[in-house]
């Protein structure tokens, strides 16, 4: 999943001062799970800006509404006939999301309230950690299931490199050093051989190379 | 300060803690007047922080937690996760300039328990001391 982190307040309330109306934006997929911008922090920040604005004797109309996913086009229509009445959004969705709104809503301000992080997993309750760069050309098969583009520091594709100290890296210790775990796992699962090749420099091109990229599916579409 | 300022605190509560019982929350109310709405949770754990916050953006002047003693949650743990809701609203209302002293929480004692009365009582007078909330006044 998508994860993000909320700005700090003092930025968010810089970036709406300018608007009297304000409707702020939950999203109820990604950024609910890694409790960012689901529906309690959206009413949870709505009424921290109300009552900051309150303090601050503003006269501002702060709104709230969480849509399940901001980055799909048939859950944002459900904002036509709402938006209009705001001169902004404040979006907790991700990057994604808040421009997917904005692409569908031209004529309206959406400002994020969040900043988008990385492709990772809910690791336990509170902890969620990266391991996805979303290169394009999944090679997880050949390092038994750990990414060494997303969880090695420094993105060896032939490691570990001298920095691994039993099982951390030298970057940071709190780090677990991924080619350990590369290595361990294939160990376990017997795959071993799949590292006695050298493994070619990442080929970027299937990331951003050609720019935006965007998925096809004739089958899916109407 | 304004002379005819009230103070009102809004106290969630464990109904498992002393004097938590519901002829007791209408008596506490009735004592206190005007100044003491309660709310009682089936647990701790149940609080949300956006209880506090509404309390403190609709009407209160401090809002207050009061959980089972540390350890005794019959739930195991909801009076932990109390703590952490409350530490996160109070975070967030000093973001904005708000007294982090307006929210507060008492974990019960196992051995001397405090009845909510008295404690309801003492959440006042802290608000006194501090006085009427910015975002109400306004």
């Amino acid at each position: 999943m998508i994860t993000a982190e909320q700005k700090p307040i003092k930025e968010i309330r810089e970036t709406i001062a300018p608007y009297r109306k304000i409707l702020v934006l939950g999203c109820g997929s990604c950024v609910a799970e890694c409790a960012a911008g689901g529906e309690k922090e959206t009413a949870m920040l709505a009424s921290a800006l109300r009552m900051a604005a309150r303090m601050n004797k503003e006269d501002v109309l702060i709104e709230d509404k969480t849509i399940d996913r901001q980055c799909v086009r048939d859950f944002i229509v459900q904002l036509e006939g709402v938006i209009e009445a705001y001169d902004a959004v404040l979006s907790l969705g991700c990057g994604a999301g808040v421009q997917a709104v904005a692409e569908i809503f031209s004529d309206t301000t959406i400002i994020p309230a969040l900043n988008t992080e990385f492709l990772g997993q809910t690791k336990d309750q509170g902890l969620w950690t990266e391991n996805c760069v979303g290169c394009g050309d999944c090679m997880l098969y050949y390092f038994g299931g750990v990414c060494p583009l997303a969880r090695c520091s420094k993105q060896l594709m032939n490691g570990p490199c001298g920095g691994s100290r039993e099982g951390r890296c030298e970057v940071d210790p709190e780090i677990p050093c991924a080619w350990q775990l590369i290595i361990d796992r294939l160990g376990r699962i017997g795959g071993l051989e799949r590292l006695g090749k050298v493994y070619p420099a990442k080929d970027w091109s299937k990331k951003q190379g050609r720019g935006p990229r965007k998925i096809v599916r004739e089958d899916q579409q109407r | 300060m304004s002379l005819d300022w009230v103070p009102v605190v809004a106290v969630f509560y464990c109904k498992n803690v002393p004097g938590g019982g519901e002829e007791e929350r209408h008596a506490i109310e009735k004592r206190y007047k005007g100044s003491a709405r309660l709310y009682p949770i089936p647990c701790s754990g149940r609080l949300d922080a956006i209880h506090l916050l509404k309390a403190l953006e609709e009407f209160a002047d401090g809002a207050y937690v009061v959980t089972c003693p540390h350890g005794s949650c019959r739930y195991f743990e909801g009076n932990s996760w109390a703590a952490k809701r409350l530490e996160t609203v109070r975070r967030l209302i000093e973001s904005i300039g708000l007294e982090g002293a307006r929210v507060g929480m008492v974990a019960e004692s196992s051995e001397e328990p405090i009845d909510l009365s008295i404690l309801t009582g003492e959440f006042i007078n802290s608000i006194s001391k501090i006085g009427p909330s910015p975002v109400l006044k306004s």
